[in-house]
């Protein structure tokens, strides 16, 4: 993160989940619908109270659950409104048919998803294998790292999502707990600056919109060649989306007063022999280590994926390219390929960065701490791969392998 | 002049508009889904917004024959999404302030199975729209499987009969009543016999959907579920009617009333009696049947107390 220009803007102390319902108060969206789950519900709760209080003017949909939730933006969203909704883990999982519907109408819907362990195995704590379910459903997903990040991405995630070049929703992600409730010193945007930052919006073309009488109508069932047609645009929009988000980056740095880089956050990469790729709150902790390591010799750097659909391979493999040895930290498993998505999707970029050791870690599932002697772990096995020793492919890091 | 004019049917009195569905759209010989689509879309007018799902009504509504179609705003999306689209079409028009009357044009299988909890909610919260449930009694557009609205004893493809199963072994929700008890603005049952009535309640319903929920509940029967000819289905419409199998009744904020009071109603047997998927039922299965249609006009007849109009 680089921040400028602090001085006019206020800050408050704020918990993660706070500071996603602060963001979107700041967008004005038209219809919310909201249904409490842990660890989520604050959000839902803080835009409550700002509805309550009057300084959040929308249609309020306290629905009767995630499947509803999701429907209820979507049509909105078809109808022209602009729209939020929150959820997290189970909730995600029950409003995957109505997901998979609003990516397929293109709908700008944008939703916090607050990273927990999906059901299976009965859990209520932090892991990012929720959305890791849902990534083959068409949607953008964008992670932050810090609670600050939380109520820049999702303000950055209006402008992603309603761009005319872009036209999909777009899931914000961060992790439930580590997150969702830490409370942080942050910095919130004017209303004039987000005004302004949104603002360009009303410059482009505007979508089609479902109105009474309009002779018109969302989802005519899709013929042979139409379907076709539609998935080819809808993945061409997932890529034009890659740059845009970096161009957004850039633009809300200049608006707001921070910027992330886009797609994925390099630190001392550039000189860099071996090189960890993360994500999430656990970047922070990674930070800090790759610094000790630096001081200790070790030409050691980051890359902090923030874009995790559409994957952002150009700019990763620009980092990663004739490294000595890649780690990759995952937080969630990929089923039957025994090991985490990221380490898989970053191992399927070898013919862009050539052949090096590509290790993958998973840990932090299920609230377990990556803590720093985890990470330092971590770059010491990267780093004896790196100068040719054998090494484990996956290393199941919390269960002390 | 002087020739002779062709007399309309009184029920024309009540149309808004011109037919806004093309001719040889993609309905069954005798559907009555067809009938009451372009009925509903008349006297509701065309700036109405239809809600549906996979289902007899979506080659139609939603648009696979794009050859022959419809003119009015329509909205497809999954089985489990029907009230809850709709209730975000209607907000974004609430927060937009454009007037519109959002119409959900489901079957039984979506409103009374895999969709009744968003049904459910979108009534409790008052949603300003109507849901018309379709009631063809069963999944027919995936080839005549049960639902919840199912009668006892019904022959379908999931209650099969055969010389260990003899249709299905449980009674039919009783959908409408449920509604009702969500105290919502309007609730009423309506059918294509009694178009008359049916009219009346739509208008009802255009009105009161402005101040919160309606649900109508129209029995619409299904030539190849329920084996009857193509040309039955009206009389199939009318005897549920003369039964009470299928009673027609209102209720506004409340107030219960039945819309068409039978003076002498006839055996449940001259239903079954006409429908193929009944065949099969033995005089125990009909005394059942009965015994369950006796049972539900008395709760509605109750509720209406003396409001019942006279035929």
């Amino acid at each position: 993160m680089v921040a400028v220009n602090l001085e006019h803007r206020p800050r408050r102390v704020l918990t993660g989940n706070a500071a996603a319902a602060y963001a979107v108060r700041l967008c004005r969206p038209d219809v919310v619908s909201l249904y409490p789950i842990t660890p989520q519900t604050e959000v839902i709760e803080q835009l409550e109270k700002f509805y309550a209080d009057g300084s959040l003017d929308c249609e309020m949909v306290t629905v009767e659950g995630e499947n509803s939730a999701q429907n209820v933006v979507c049509g909105a969203s078809m109808a022209g409104s602009r729209v939020f909704t929150a959820t997290s883990s189970w909730g995600l999982a029950f409003m995957y048919d109505a997901m998979l519907q609003t990516a397929g109408y293109r709908a700008p819907v944008v939703m916090v998803n607050v990273n927990r362990e999906p059901p299976g195995i009965q859990s209520v704590c932090s892991g990012q294998q929720d959305m890791i379910a849902t990534r083959d459903s068409g949607w953008i997903q964008v992670i932050a790292e810090s609670v600050q990040e939380i109520l820049d991405l999702t303000i950055m995630a209006y402008r992603l999502a309603e761009d005319y070049e872009v036209q999909l929703p777009v899931m914000v992600n961060y992790d439930g707990y580590y997150l969702s409730f830490l409370a942080e010193s942050i910095e919130i945007p004017t209303q004039t600056d987000v005004d302004a930052f949104l603002g360009v919006l009303k410059q482009q073309p505007q979508r089609p919109v479902l109105e009474p009488g309009c002779e018109r109508g969302v989802g005519a069932h899709g013929l042979g060649a139409g379907f076709v047609e539609l998935r080819r645009k809808h993945m061409a929009a997932m890529e034009r989306s890659k740059q845009k988000f970096d161009a957004i980056d850039t633009d809300f740095g200049e608006s707001c007063g921070r910027h992330y880089y886009g797609q994925i956050e390099t630190y001392r990469t550039d000189d860099a022999d071996i090189v960890l790729v993360t994500s999430g709150s656990a970047a922070g902790t990674a930070r800090t280590v790759i610094d000790a390591k630096r001081q200790a010799g070790i030409k050691a750097g980051l890359v902090k994926i923030r874009m995790y659909r559409p994957f952002p391979k150009e700019r990763l493999a620009l980092a990663l390219k004739g490294k000595k040895a890649i780690g990759v930290l995952d937080r969630s498993v990929a089923f039957g390929w025994d090991c985490g998505p990221m380490h898989q999707e970053t191992s399927a970029l070898a013919a862009k960065i050539g052949c090096m050791p590509i290790l993958g870690f998973i840990d932090g599932l299920a609230n377990m701490d990556i803590t720093k002697p985890h990470i330092e772990r971590m770059v010491d096995d990267i780093q004896n791969a790196a100068l040719g020793n054998d090494f484990r492919e996956v290393t199941w890091v919390a269960s002390g392998e | 002049m002087g020739g002779k004019v062709k007399k309309l049917p009184k029920v024309t009195q009540f149309y808004r508009n011109e037919d806004q569905f093309s001719p040889g759209v993609a309905f069954c010989s005798g559907c009555t889904l067809e009938l009451n689509l372009r009925f509903i879309s008349r006297v509701l007018g065309k700036d109405a917004v239809f809600v549906g799902t996979p289902s007899c009504s979506a080659p139609v509504l939603n648009g696979a024959n794009t050859g022959a179609w419809h003119k009015h705003a329509h909205y497809a999306c999954t089985m489990t999404g029907v009230a809850s689209s709709a209730t975000g079409l209607t907000r974004a028009y609430q927060k937009a302030g454009k007037e519109a009357t959002v119409v959900c044009y489901t079957g039984d299988g979506c409103a009374m199975d895999v969709g009744f909890q968003p049904l459910s909610g979108a009534a409790e919260r008052n949603e300003k729209l109507i849901y018309i449930c379709y009631d063809n009694e069963g999944y027919m557009n995936t080839g005549i499987q049960r639902s919840s609205a199912t009668p006892l004893g019904a022959e379908t493809s999931s209650t099969q009969v055969g010389s260990r199963a003899r249709g299905k072994t449980t009674g039919s929700k009783h959908m409408a009543m449920i509604m009702a008890m969500h105290d919502i603005p309007y609730v009423a049952t309506a059918t294509l016999s009694h178009l008359d009535d049916y009219a009346k309640k739509l208008i009802k319903a255009r009105e009161l959907a402005k101040t919160g929920f309606v649900y109508l509940h129209v029995f619409t029967p299904c030539n190849v579920g329920w084996k009857t000819p193509t040309d039955a289905s009206i009389e199939v419409c009318r005897t549920a009617v003369r039964t009470n199998y299928f009673p027609l009744w209102e209720a506004e904020h409340g107030e219960f009333r039945i819309t068409y009071k039978v003076r002498n109603p006839k055996p449940v047997s001259d239903l079954t009696s006409l429908l193929g998927k009944f065949r099969h039922l033995d005089d125990g299965q009909i005394a059942a049947l009965q015994n369950q249609v006796d049972k539900r006009f008395k709760i509605v007849q109750s509720l209406c107390g003396t409001s019942a109009l006279p035929h």
